[in-house]
């Protein structure tokens, strides 16, 4: 009995152990940015590092958001983002329920879906040409609209795909029921199949949100000026031919953090039940 | 209120025939069973009712109208599926009522409509609760009173008992026929479970292979089966079906069984048919018997014995007195009534006797 109390104490402890390493390795960086944005350019660099910041300073946050244009950046960010994942979303649900419930005469049946998928298998940069001619044609160079477009065209594939499997999971009886029951193919889509994939919104969403947040190399091309850069090409722009500014990238990458996690904290509910969806039928 | 009819009705998956030229009239208020095996095509015929299946070819009725390009939703049809499809993040009386929040009838009467159904079926006090809060029998009752929350033209009843306990199973049975009594809604109830088809239907429908092979009120199915395939079906434990010969009115079988004196003298091969509770166990020697064997076994049931004999490479299983005390392998000789036998052409499989 003793022993076996020991040996479960022993477990448990060896368990936080390991969490405890895990969140250092990948919490670090975080605190390493978020240290450093408040510390002068001086102790940024102090050898022995200053592990945390002796005399804290805003001096980065006030360069960044009143000096330059981080806000600028910021709110290109947020509206890109967010209009990104609306749509594809949006779009990818109508989609991913369409393929996952009608079936595709003869041989289309299983290629429609792995054509949509197969548009994600090349590296988005062999796109970056066409695109940086299409949208100069089109006038859209350096506009909020012409990095949305082209984020919706690489998120739309996973959005798809992702709700496809959502809403294959969900039993077709239901909406077969809600059929019967007097509704609309349209309103047992969105009175019972769509509360039921909340899981697979969420998900879908937060992804989303997190590739389009981050990404780096469409928006460093299709975007020249504050007008539409974001928050990743402004902060990369404080790399400049004389001097790196890393306070300044610190505090505005410590900064850009934020919206994520503030999202994920909202959604982690749905998160977790949504990624375990399908393994577990409740 | 109206009948079903099926005109020529085939549905097909890709190259497999579900249901073949099905002609079919339920009337109007009838309790119709369509009973067969899995993958008979009974379910099949229903969702094409229902309208959640297209007809591939032929016609389908309620009353006058054709129904084959109408949509579910305007066909007024109740369904109560085999999963009972209730909606997991509604509460039961979301569930119940959602028939008539589609139909937007106005709040207060929908609640009022709400609360009388669940008094119906016994579910007041678990309203607010969510499905996966209730029970297997309360789930049954949710989507039996989502089904007669209106009065629709047609109920759809797929395997509604299949999923209960035995003792909750016989209470409910009970409970739909006095139901439908009361409603005298058209249904259509989809089972393989030929007891449920027996005590509920006005008239049964087996299927098979995607045809109806009889079609009649339980005591003719049970009485005067058409083919092997419904003998063999109907009856707890089932007819005896017996290969053998019939030459000059006697029916003979490798093993020893012989039956005299039967109505069609010359069939040449055939199966004999007899139900267990048709065959006489005689103890003793006298009497006149079509076969004498050993027991091969006895099993008792309660309300009698279940004996079998070995004839030729088939059981012979015949329903005998509880107080039956014969042991293993003792001999024991088998009456057999020529009036009681049913006689089956090897080939078509079909009834020659009648």
């Amino acid at each position: 009995m003793l022993r076996s109390r020991s040996a479960a104490v022993t477990q448990e402890v060896a368990a936080y152990c390991g969490i405890a390493i895990a969140l250092v390795i990948t919490l670090f960086p975080v605190y390493w940015i978020a240290s450093n944005s408040f510390k002068y350019d001086i102790d940024i660099f102090a050898i022995p590092p200053e592990w945390y910041p002796v005399n804290p300073t805003l001096k980065h946050y006030r360069a960044a958001f009143i000096e330059r244009p981080f806000l600028q950046y910021a709110l290109n960010s947020l509206i890109i983002a967010v209009s990104t994942t609306a749509i594809s979303v949006v779009l990818g649900t109508l989609a991913g329920y369409a393929l996952a419930r009608f079936q595709y005469p003869g041989r289309w049946r299983h290629q429609i879906s792995f054509w949509i998928l197969s548009t994600r298998m090349m590296p988005p940069i062999v796109t970056i040409i066409p695109l940086y001619v299409a949208f100069n044609y089109l006038n859209m160079l350096n506009t909020k609209p012409a990095v949305v477009i082209a984020y919706t065209a690489f998120n739309l594939p996973f959005a798809t795909w992702m709700m496809k499997s959502y809403f294959q999971d969900l039993p077709v009886e239901l909406e077969e029921a809600a059929m019967v029951d007097g509704d609309t193919r349209f309103g047992a889509f969105l009175r019972v199949a769509l509360p039921l994939a909340r899981p697979g919104l969420a998900a879908t969403s937060i992804f989303c949100l997190i590739i389009s947040w981050n990404e780096f190399l469409l928006a460093l091309i299709l975007t020249l000026t504050e007008r539409s850069q974001t928050l990743p090409i402004g902060i990369a722009g404080r790399v400049t031919q004389y001097h790196t500014y890393w306070g300044e990238i610190s505090a505005a990458g410590f900064f850009a953090c934020i919206p994520i996690m503030i999202f994920a904290f909202i959604v982690q509910k749905h998160l977790v039940r949504g990624l375990s969806f399908g393994a577990v039928k409740g | 209120m109206a009948s079903v009819r099926f005109n020529d009705v085939t549905k097909n998956f890709g190259n497999f025939v579900a249901v073949a030229n099905l002609n079919l009239e339920v009337v109007d208020k009838e309790f119709l069973v369509l009973l067969g095996p899995s993958g008979c095509g009974k379910t099949t015929t229903m969702r094409m009712v229902a309208g959640l299946e297209e007809v591939s070819s032929g016609d389908l009725y309620f009353g006058n109208e054709r129904m084959n390009d109408v949509l579910p939703k305007y066909r007024d049809v109740a369904m109560v599926f085999q999963s009972y499809a209730l909606y997991p993040h509604l509460t039961v009386a979301d569930n119940i009522g959602y028939p008539l929040m589609i139909r937007k009838v106005p709040a207060a009467e929908l609640k009022r409509r709400v609360e009388e159904v669940a008094r119906r079926v016994e579910l007041q006090a678990l309203l607010t609760r969510l499905p996966r809060e209730l029970s297997g029998g309360q789930r049954q009752r949710v989507a039996l009173a989502r089904a007669i929350i209106r009065t629709p033209r047609v109920f759809l009843l797929d395997e509604p008992l299949s999923n209960l306990d035995a003792k909750l199973r016989v209470q409910m049975r009970a409970e739909l026929k006095r139901l439908q009594h009361d409603l005298q809604v058209t249904t259509i109830y989809v089972t393989h479970d030929q007891i449920e088809a027996m005590t509920l239907a006005h008239r049964v429908a087996v299927m098979n292979n995607g045809v109806i092979e009889q079609l009649g009120t339980p005591k003719d199915i049970y009485n005067n089966p058409r083919t092997l395939f419904v003998a063999g079906f109907i009856g707890s434990p089932p007819m005896n079906l017996i290969p053998g010969e019939v030459q000059n009115g006697t029916f003979a079988s490798a093993g020893g069984l012989k039956v005299n004196g039967l109505a069609r003298a010359n069939v040449g091969r055939a199966v004999m048919g007899v139900r267990p509770e048709d065959v006489t166990v005689l103890m003793d020697g006298s009497g006149e018997r079509n076969l004498t064997a050993p027991v091969y076994s006895a099993e008792l049931t309660g309300d009698s014995t279940l004996v079998s004999v070995r004839v030729g490479d088939h059981l012979l299983t015949m329903r005998t007195d509880r107080n039956f005390r014969g042991d293993f392998d003792q001999l024991i000789g088998v009456r057999i009534p020529a009036d009681r036998v049913y006689l089956f052409d090897q080939e078509t499989q079909k009834r020659v006797d009648f």
